[in-house]
């Protein structure tokens, strides 16, 4: 990655997309990181996350608030 | 339900198998120029043509295509005939959800869709990407909040671009 750019998305300057993109409250440090992989490795790393929710989401389940389950662990 | 990996690379890796002539938009469009947005569905805009319907309706039959939300029993006859006389469709697969976007909201039908946009090699095959100007204006257009949310990282992106072509040229 060109350095103008790193510094770009780094240090954006005033009145730039990249400021009000971090005024809008965009992590602007992530995009940059991905900016760096391919094409590829980004719809690889898509794929990676959303897998990784839909485990997650398979995963979880809601027994009820924690005061109520911890009045049950006494 | 499709498996839960590779749910956009396998529709993809379709695509170009089948040789659609296709261009990729939406949030899939978004990630392969950098943005973080997140989706989990394929949306492309397809050129309308017999024959590359033909090839989308072939792609389409061999993962077991089906309209997304559809009520069940509703006969649907997946073929180049039926894409013909619809224009955009959502389809559940064996590998993925894809949507076929006949005309982009903002920008217009395939051709305009095409034109300006970026040749990608992914997976071994090449994919045309929408412009990312062009994607700005059909997020705008789609209006919708999760767009909207979308714009400012995009406009980051689009500018930076800017600076890589100024750059070069």
């Amino acid at each position: 990655m060109r350095a103008d750019i790193e510094n770009y998305f780094l240090n954006p300057p005033l009145g730039s997309a990249a400021a009000r993109a971090t005024e809008f409250g965009i992590d602007l440090t992530l995009t940059l990181e991905h900016l760096r992989l391919t094409p590829e490795e980004r719809i690889r790393k898509l794929d990676s996350f959303i897998e990784g929710v839909a485990k997650l989401r398979a995963s979880v389940r809601f027994i009820g608030p924690t005061n109520a389950t911890a009045q049950q662990h006494h | 339900m499709p498996p839960l990996s590779n749910i956009i690379e396998a529709p993809l890796r379709l695509l170009g198998e089948y040789k659609v002539s296709c261009v990729i938009v939406g949030g899939v469009a978004a990630t392969i120029h950098g943005s973080l947005l997140l989706t989990n569905d394929l949306d492309v805009c397809y050129a309308r043509d017999p024959e590359n319907l033909t090839r989308l309706a072939e792609a389409l039959q061999s993962v077991h295509a089906r309209l997304r939300n559809a009520p069940e029993g509703l006969p649907f006859i997946l073929d180049a005939e039926t894409l013909r006389r619809g224009l955009n469709f959502t389809f559940t697969t064996d590998i993925g959800d894809i949507d076929l976007l006949g005309e982009v909201r903002g920008v217009g039908n395939y051709d305009d869709v095409f034109a300006g946009s970026v040749a990608v090699e992914m997976f071994g095959y090449r994919f045309a990407v929408i412009d990312i100007g062009k994607l700005i204006l059909s997020k705008r257009a789609a209006g919708r909040s999760k767009d909207l949310l979308a714009l400012p990282e995009l406009e980051a992106i689009q500018e930076a671009q800017g600076i890589d072509k100024q750059t070069e040229s």
